[in-house]
């Protein structure tokens, strides 16, 4: 049951900082402290992936084998494109966010000064046409309202360029279910530190290197994991991620992606990668071999950072498993937590058995 | 002797360094063609590196210091033109683009067609008694006209033979340009400018000047290829950007006169992005800041995420009437981005700040 | 080698992008008498190299042994298959068409009754093995198992064939016959035969492959368009018309040295050529233009009719054209 308290804390102080692409920095710190005690030398490189290394085995020994773990620290989020009159705030989106889910969010601005409260909102509905109150509101009539009462108050405080993330109560709720921003992909993230934890009470006894890399830009498709993947060079690299399904009422089966609860999805194919038959069949037979619940993916759709991982310098052979996640990239992302038990469970197994 | 003379002429004239360097051909894929070209604008004040595979050409300047970071400067130099795809009865052209071309500024408009010998040409157009409505043809429907015999015609051009726009260029108000390449040609005379004209004591690093090839008809530019040869500390990369004119929206677009604008983007380097702000402020170049947030636009996210990394900070010249052969800048704003470029690879608190030699993860 | 049944070996062999395994048995079995080395990188390019004496160009010539097909994402209750597209497959072209698995399991690709073909996708799709049931269906495929179209070949009139995947067997049968061409040939600079992988996903193996490699100069062997078709867009490229020397597609320009290079030894040798400029569509030349440090490019391509459908058409004397064009070349530069 503590297990369990100590991992729903740790994702959603993750989910709770601020890191949107390319402004990771926050979390980057948070996780910095987090791993402290397992990895005290774990750096930034000069994309502000945050690298740590632990080396098992005879460090001396000439055959070593080196795997690459990530999991991506930045969310989608927003960027300040213009200071309107009356202090309004132009924004866009930093990622793929859905016209349909930002008005009447709650947002969080980084400022100069510091985080400041606003929120995402439009004309009321009574200046609505009919056809206005059919479709959800372009971003361009969407503004941000902090509270400014003109536009030098709100220039003297926001700069263009600022950025700002989605503000979203962490909560868990139903049967082992939780809700929060960022959990895209805050609960690999936690899976990797936990997972680090782990390996350090426990180090398997082969010669290799697990490379954990915390990586940013992953939600803008120029993804600072093969910056990470080009400076490591490894062996194999295992991406966790969470991946978008719709295991909703209504959904035709053949479309749900993968199932919330079924453990941990582990991918074919996607829009970026096709994996390796061998390695997915292996990571396969270890979560059977282990007892970690997982299932594989049955529908192609998005990408990840394996995307760009596997086609680094010379290639890289790829793995991708990912946590089922409902409403992916709003504010109210939806997870089992039995299901990133089971993600963090197949990380240790699989740098334990795969080389 | 002759050739010294014109470098020399060329570097303390920016105006005129920038109407010699936009005229020069360079029709996207078609770069290493004016090698020579360029080797007698600059070369005589830059070392000459390589012009590669890509139709990339580097050039540098040293700083004589020792273990010097390299400081990567990159400004694209092909530009938007055509590319001929069949030599049709009569003397005329079937073209394809190269590049993104307004296709209302081409009916009737002077070309240069750059065969076995450069010749001129007009793009065809139908008069208005004879057309039935204003639609646009696409450029592949456009033809032009040669003047030649049918066999002239296909004796004298091949397909494959690029075509360019006619090289005027006039002065306007106020110290503005007009003419066509200014994207990105104008931004490369710039930093050209910058980089001749600044003591090679006073240089932060060794200086690399690469002027990129393809980017107007590659997703990810020679630059990419450039900068991984190079291997720079960190970079800065130049490319025109939409000036505000009727029509357009404010946030989208910026002011001309201005200075120079510095995009804060989720794809470059944020902390070299506010070094350069701050080198601007401290300095009193003027400068705007513009959101970019997934993406610039330009060669800066390629660059960036080449190897492990390159910091990137991406700089725009306000330009108006983008990819046509009138574009427009002013001269204030091209003196401007002389002044921040020099003022960048000479900043001693950039180069520290961006040092990660020292970072080794195994 | 006999050039239509080396074709014809590699055209029976299935192997969609990301799962070349058996292609690539089949052509490192006839690549290994005419190189020095062989190896297969992370993610499965085979790469085989005849050793120059010193000195020289490093040259890359490359094939992509993948091809377009399907990947199984569902099984129904009633033992139909879901798939997904695996590269740019053509609806229209594969409906109603038989398809076979990496396994050997037949069936047939169906689209949703009342689905007009304008509304065809992935999605509208099914396969149907014959399966009784979900349970029968799942002991013969697993979610992740590959189908292609089915594979055949055949000679028609005029010294044409005709079938499937031409698209970029006649490619890797072409590499293969110039690398049996150079067998004997002393050069200066080390050769590279690629047969690479997932060029229909997006021009992944290439990539790699290229970065590896450090080419000074490479070629890329692939099919292209013609404008020969009853109203086909108007393109200058025939099949028949010989080798044709791409100049441009919509993902790269040419080396403009190798183009020029490509025709003077075509002219030379008084091989039949053409110059090819595809407005769409991209090949592993633009991958391996600007992976590293970047390489000069060119590409030489097989005139081919109705690509990505169940009949491909090409005239095999432009395969040979294109095999005496690019072993010559090589020749002169290596």
């Amino acid at each position: 049951m503590n297990d369990m308290k100590n991992s729903l804390s740790l994702i959603e102080r993750l989910c709770g900082a601020f890191g949107p692409s390319g402004c990771e920095g926050e979390v980057a710190s948070l996780i910095k402290n987090e791993i402290f005690d397992v990895c005290p030398d774990a750096k930034f490189d000069r994309m502000g992936n945050l690298i740590a290394v632990m080396r098992f085995g005879d460090v001396t020994a000439s055959e070593r084998k080196r795997i690459m773990i990530s999991a991506h620290m930045d969310e989608v989020g927003f960027m300040i494109t213009e200071i309107k009159s009356g202090g309004y705030l132009g924004f866009d989106t930093v990622g793929g966010i859905s016209a349909s889910v930002l008005a009447g969010r709650r947002v969080k601005v980084l400022t100069q000064n510091g985080l400041i409260n606003g929120v995402i909102a439009s004309k009321a509905i009574h200046h609505k046409d009919k056809k206005e109150r059919q479709k959800a509101v372009d971003i361009d009539k969407l503004y941000i309202d902090i509270g400014a009462c003109d536009k030098e108050e709100a220039e003297a405080l926001v700069r263009i360029g600022d950025f700002a993330t989605f503000d979203s109560e962490f909560y868990t709720f139903g049967e082992d279910l939780v809700k929060g921003k960022a959990l895209d992909d805050r609960m690999g993230c936690a899976a990797m530190i936990e997972a680090m934890r782990r390996l350090k009470d426990s180090p398997p006894k082969k010669n290799i290197d697990a490379c954990f890399c915390f990586t940013v830009r992953e939600e803008i498709g120029l993804s600072g994991a093969k910056a990470a993947a080009y400076e490591l060079s490894p062996d194999v690299a295992l991406v966790l991620e969470t991946t978008a399904i719709a295991d909703i009422a209504d959904a035709a089966a053949s479309r749900r992606v993968a199932d919330m609860g079924g453990g941990v999805a582990i991918s074919f194919m996607d829009r970026s990668t096709v994996y390796s038959r061998e390695l997915v069949d292996a990571a396969i037979d270890i979560a059977k071999r282990k007892g970690v619940k997982a299932q594989v993916k049955r529908y192609v759709s998005g990408g990840n950072d394996a995307g760009t991982i596997h086609k680094t310098a010379e290639g890289i052979k790829t793995l991708a498993a990912s946590v089922p996640t409902r409403y992916l990239h709003s504010a109210a992302c939806v997870a089992n937590i039995n299901d990133y038990f089971a993600q963090r469970d197949l990380c240790v197994s699989i740098i334990e058995e795969i080389i | 002797m002759l050739k010294i003379l014109i470098s020399e002429i060329m570097m303390k004239d920016l105006k005129r360094f920038i109407f010699s360097l936009c005229a020069v051909p360079s029709v996207s894929g078609f770069e290493s063609r004016s090698t020579e070209a360029l080797r007698s604008l600059i070369g005589d004040e830059l070392e000459f590196v390589s012009v590669d595979g890509v139709g990339n050409h580097l050039f540098c300047k040293r700083s004589g210091k020792q273990n010097a970071p390299k400081i990567l400067i990159d400004t694209h130099f092909d530009e938007i033109g055509l590319l001929v795809t069949e030599v049709l009865d009569g003397g005329f052209l079937r073209v394809c683009q190269m590049g993104g071309i307004d296709p209302s500024i081409m009916q009737a408009s002077d070309v240069v067609i750059y065969g076995k010998q450069t010749l001129r040409g007009v793009v065809v157009s139908t008069p208005p008694h004879l057309k039935k409505d204003s639609d646009l043809p696409k450029i592949e429907e456009m033809l032009i006209d040669t003047g030649l015999s049918t066999d002239k015609a296909r004796e004298l051009i091949e397909i494959g033979t690029p075509v360019g726009f006619a090289p005027v260029y006039t002065e306007l108000l106020n110290g503005r340009i007009c003419g066509k390449s200014f994207d990105d040609k104008a931004c490369a005379a710039c930093a050209a400018f910058a980089i001749v004209n600044t003591p090679k004591e006073a240089l932060a690093g060794d200086v690399y000047l690469l002027l990129s090839s393809v980017e107007e008809t590659n997703r990810l530019g020679g630059a990419a290829a450039g900068a991984f040869s190079v291997m720079p500390d960190y970079a800065m990369v130049i490319d025109v950007n939409l000036a505000r004119v009727p029509d357009t929206k404010d946030f989208e677009t910026v002011e001309m006169d201005k200075g120079i604008s510095i995009s804060v983007s989720a794809s470059t380097h944020l902390e070299l992005t506010r070094l350069t702000e701050k080198l601007c402020v401290d300095r009193e170049i003027e400068h705007s800041m513009i959101a970019a947030p997934t993406s610039t636009g330009t060669n800066a996210a390629s660059v960036n995420l080449t190897a492990c990394g390159i910091p990137t900070v991406d700089v725009g010249l306000p330009l108006a009437s983008m990819h046509t052969y009138t574009e427009v800048v002013s001269m204030r704003d091209c003196e401007t981005l002389v002044k921040l470029v020099g003022e960048f690879i000479s900043s001693e608190e950039i180069a520290e700040k961006m040092n990660f030699s020292e970072v080794s993860f195994i | 080698m006999n050039f239509y049944s080396v074709l014809k070996e590699l055209c029976l062999c299935p192997s969609v992008s990301g799962r070349e395994q058996k292609i690539r048995e089949k052509i490192s079995a006839i690549v290994s008498p005419f190189c020095d080395e062989m190896r297969t990188d992370a993610l499965g390019n085979l790469i085989a190299v005849k050793k120059g004496v010193g000195g020289g160009k490093r040259v890359m010539l490359a094939a992509h042994m993948d091809e377009i097909g399907f990947m199984v994402t569902f099984i129904e209750d009633s033992g139909m298959l879901r798939v997904a597209t695996v590269g740019g497959i053509s609806f229209t072209a594969a409906a109603f068409g038989e398809v076979v698995s990496e396994n050997g399991v037949r069936g047939t690709i169906i689209p949703e009754e009342k689905v007009k073909p304008a509304d065809f996708k992935a999605d509208s799709f099914y396969i149907d093995i014959g399966a009784k049931s979900k349970k029968q269906a799942e002991a013969k495929v697993r979610i992740g198992d590959f189908f292609v179209l089915t594979p055949h070949v055949q000679k028609l009139a005029g010294g044409r064939v005709c079938g499937r995947p031409l698209d970029d067997r006649i490619g890797c049968a072409v590499l293969l016959d110039i690398a049996e061409r150079l067998r004997d040939k002393a050069l200066d600079g080390d050769v590279y035969y690629v047969f690479s992988v997932q060029e229909e996903v997006g021009c992944r193996g290439a990539m790699t492959a290229a970065f590896a490699i450090k080419p000074d100069i490479a070629i890329c062997l692939d099919v292209t368009a013609t404008g020969d078709t009853l109203g086909a867009s108007p393109m200058a490229c025939r099949l028949g018309d010989g080798a044709a020397v791409k100049i441009k597609d919509a993902s790269v320009i040419c080396n403009e040295e190798i183009v020029r290079g490509l025709c003077e030894t075509a002219q030379e040798n008084k091989i039949k050529y053409q110059k090819e400029i595809l407005l769409f569509g991209g090949t592993d030349t633009s991958s391996m233009q600007l992976a590293g440090a970047g390489a000069a490019v060119g590409a030489v391509s097989i005139p081919t009719r109705y690509i990505h459908s169940g009949n491909e058409m090409c005239d095999l004397s432009d395969a040979q054209s294109c095999a005496a064009l690019v072993s010559e070349y090589v020749k002169k530069i290596g």
